[in-house]
This record gives C-alpha cells, structure tokens and sequence, in this order.
C-alpha cells in the first residue's frame, strides 16, 4: 500500500453465538466452547437438520417499541455492535467530522425475517396487505443506512451483498476510504440473521448444512476433519471502526490491529462450487498488496465452513499460494464454533484474527477428530495453541465465487 | 363499544411508549412523533384491530382525531354490523 496511508483497527463490537461482547467471543473461542445448538422455536421440529448457531440476544432489552418496529433483526445486531465498537474505540460522534466518517456494512440476506413475515402473512394467513415498514425492514442496506442515520454519519454508506464474503469485502473496501484519505474513520463490518423457517429450509435444499451429531449437537461442525458432513448456519454481527495510523496515535486511540492488506477474486466458474485457482487468487492479492511474502504470514483464519469441498479446496489452495511454507504456518476455522454467520463471517472472524494477534493465541479447530488426507496442514486442533503471530490472514470465500482475504498486522 | 378515538390513542401510546393522558383529540401527529409512515404503521394495526381495509387516505391526516375519523368513516361503510367490535 505504497502512497497510502496506514489503516488500523482501533474499535471492535459484536453479537454473536459464543456472546454479544468481545470479551465474551475471545474467551468462549480460545477456550473451544461452541455456540452451535438444538433450535427450540415454533418452527424446529419442522426441521430435517435443526441445529444452528444463534446468537443469545433480545432486542427488547436496547431498542424502543417504535424502533423495534422498524428494525429488523439485522439491523438490531448491527446498531448493537457498532455502539460497542465506537465505545471501544473511545469515539464520540459529535466530536468527529461525520462528513467524513462513513459506513461500509455486509449482509447475505438483510431482513430475511420481515421479508419472510410479509410472505406469511400473504401466502400462508391469507392476508391481502402487508405492513407499511416491510421493504424498509427486509431492503438490505437498512442495516447500514441505520447506523448512517443514529449517528449522523454523512459519508459513504455503502452495503455488500456476495454472499459469504460480503463482510470481509465491507471491510476490505472500507480500509480503501481510510488508505486513499477519502474518510477520517469508517464504521464497517457485517450483519445477518437468516435463522428463519424458509432461509433454513432453502438451506436443508442446498445439502449443505452438516448432519446433526447425535451424540453432541455442538459438534456437528467439523472443519478439516474426515468426518466433516457440512456447515451449521449461524447470525450476528461485527463491527470495526477503522481509521489512519496517524489519526489513531495522534488521538492515542489503542490500536488492536493494522490492516496491511486486502485481496479479492471471482472464480469465475461455478456458482457453488469453490476454485482452488479462485481462493488462491484472492489470498495472493491481499499479499501482493500487503506487500509480503507468503513466508511472513503466521496464521491463518480459514474461511473453512465444514463442507467436504471447501476444506479440501480451501486447503489445496493454501498450498499452491504458501508452498512448502503451506506444512508450517497454523490454520484454523472457528466456524467450528460458532458457525456460519455468512454475510457476518468474514467481520466476526476477523475479530477472531485480530484476537489472535493481540493474545498471541491462535483460536482452535473444535471437533477435528478424524484426519483427512486431503486436509493435512496445522488446523490448531481442538485447544488454542499460545503462538508469536506478528501477520495473520483471514479468508472468506463465497457462493457466487467472491473471495475476500484480509491480512492483518499485530500493533 | 370503546371510542375509536381511545383506540387509536392506545395504538400510539403503545408504539411511542408514552402516557396515553398526554395524547389528545387535536395533537399534531408530528409532534407527539409520529411521521407519515408511523401514522400508516398505526393504522395498518387499526386495520387489524377493527377488521376494515384503509384506503390511502384523501384528506391530509394531521392530527390523531383525523386518524379516528377516518377509522370511523371506513367503520361505517365497511362493517354493516358493528355488534362485538371492542
């Protein structure tokens, strides 16, 4: 990022399965509990696989009625986080040129539960009219346009939808607006709640959703391990606040992380299936543009989902960008814990990333019991392992074949 | 029969979680914090409550005595009987 200036994270928020604060995530994650459960709403027993990672949050308890009636469930986790992301960060609002503060969010889905209540309420009830706050609730920038409105912040505001890479691409493109000095901070990061009936059904048509694990429902994610049957569908949100080095010491903002580089890549070639030349594109863009060599990297996030084909090409593709360097760097998925937040992912495990860079920790690989032959690096299985990791990358991958990879610097 | 005037007055206290006592006949929608499309959320419950379908309304809607007299216009030409409304 030569010419640019340095971007650095110094404010983190979130909602998630493993708890609706940082501090909280970190120490369920380094210490592998999992977030993954038997849904027990109206709707599970209707369920072929009804298990998910849902995040343990009541909007009731932080929003009005009036806002409530307005707000989605996405963009109740994204307002949440970023309010903890701006405290962390030590910034109040009124005392910053929101002119020049903007707002980059992703999301798969956006309200997928106002969108499908409209349905229902249509199809299955019978009703001729839907709620007037419906296409506001269910657009999927409402999230991101929230945040723009609560806090006044007059810069771009912008919302990404590829799938499951489209936080990590809010992310990455929101460290563009602080690198090209367009905006003095940005508010960025992901947002998605589709543990609704129909998404989970069109999920259980998929076949991708991981068999439920008898014995421990918890566990049923396993990422790189033979046994692996796919991903367990999970919601929350993060939020980062991003600003120029130079802003942050001067401010004496503490700095979690820097954010050195940002890669992304299409497949290009099928509309689910991953690409080892797709995924090794994108992560050999963020280090082309982060400037290092593959040796320099000492961890990596794996967008690892838990289905038979992304580990094995997620890994295939590690190899054919790190070499040999591939057997000697820790990589691990946290999804095995909680999830897969999909338009969230990429935020929350970036969070995970730069937890593991402050800690000197890297997060574990849960439930990896059974090696596969096709999966064979360093997963970090089943404990956090204390570790020096000065760059640590974190991958995103999607359907539509968008990947996003972030490489991150220890402060 | 409960006033429509009283329902519509529970509506908004209970979306505004304020005190029904401060919410009269003539208060401006606006300024107790109602925009336009709060007032047709408010209706649309209204709609559920009385069982009639609203059509986008004529007349400007400004205060919550308009919003009951419309209520009541759609009451009567909507609803023959209005025996068992609450």
């Amino acid at each position: 990022m030569s010419n640019t200036r340095r971007v650095v994270i110094t404010g983190m928020g979130i909602v998630s399965p493993l708890g609706n604060s940082v501090e909280t995530f970190g120490l369920n994650l380094m210490q592998g509990v999992s977030g993954i459960k038997r849904l027990q709403n109206d709707f599970s027993d209707q369920l072929e696989i009804n298990i998910a990672a849902s995040a343990d949050f009541d909007g009731t308890a932080h929003f009005s009625k009036k806002e409530l009636a307005v707000l989605d469930r996405v963009s109740q986790f994204a307002l949440y986080a970023a309010q903890q992301a701006l405290d962390n960060a030590g910034l109040d609002t009124p005392n910053i040129n929101t002119d020049k503060t903007g707002c980059y969010l992703g999301t798969g889905m956006g309200g997928a539960a106002s969108t499908e209540e409209g349905y229902h309420r249509l199809f299955r009830e019978g009703q001729s009219r839907l709620k007037p706050f419906t296409v506001l609730m269910a657009m999927n920038n409402a999230a991101a346009s929230h945040i723009a409105m609560h806090y006044g912040l007059g810069g771009p505001n912008i919302t990404y939808t590829t799938a499951c890479s489209s936080s990590a691409i809010a992310i990455g493109e929101a460290s563009r607006q602080i690198a090209y000095g367009h905006c003095d901070y940005m508010l960025t990061g992901g947002s998605e709640a589709l543990l609704t009936y129909g998404t989970i059904k069109a999920w259980e048509a998929l076949r991708t959703l991981a068999k439920v694990d008898e014995q421990n429902p918890s566990a049923s994610c396993k990422p790189f391990s033979a046994d692996r049957s796919g991903l367990v569908l999970g919601e929350g949100a993060a939020m980062f606040v991003l600003e120029s080095y130079e802003s942050a010491i001067a401010r004496g903002a503490t700095i979690h992380a820097e954010i050195v580089g940002y890669g992304t890549a299409n497949d290009a070639s099928h509309i689910t299936q991953p690409s080892v030349a797709g995924q090794a594109r994108a992560m050999q863009a963020a280090l082309d543009n982060a400037g290092l060599a593959p040796e320099q990297i000492d961890y990596i996030n794996a967008h690892g989902t838990g289905t038979p084909l992304n580990d094995a090409t997620e890994t295939a593709a590690i190899k054919q960008v790190f070499g040999p360097y591939a057997y000697q760097l820790a990589v691990s998925s946290t999804k095995s814990m909680h999830g897969h937040l999909m338009g969230a992912a990429g935020a929350v495990e970036l969070v995970a990333t730069t937890l593991a860079l402050q800690a000197q920790l890297l997060p574990p690989t849960m439930h990896l019991q059974q090696p596969d032959p096709e999966c064979d690096l360093h997963y970090v299985a089943n404990h956090a392992a204390p570790q020096q990791v000065r760059y640590a990358m974190s991958n995103s991958f999607a359907f539509g074949g968008t990947g996003g990879v972030i490489i991150l610097k220890k402060s | 029969m409960e006033n429509t005037f009283e329902t519509v007055r529970t509506l908004i206290a209970n979306k505004l979680e304020i005190d029904k006592a401060t919410i009269a006949p003539d208060s401006v929608l606006t300024e107790i914090g109602l925009d336009s499309l709060d007032t047709f959320d408010i209706i649309f419950e209204a709609e559920d409550k009385f069982g009639i379908k609203v059509p986008t309304p004529k007349e400007e809607i400004k205060t919550v005595q308009d919003v009951a007299n419309l209520l009541d216009q759609l009451l009567l030409e909507q609803s023959p009987s209005l025996q068992g409304q609450k």
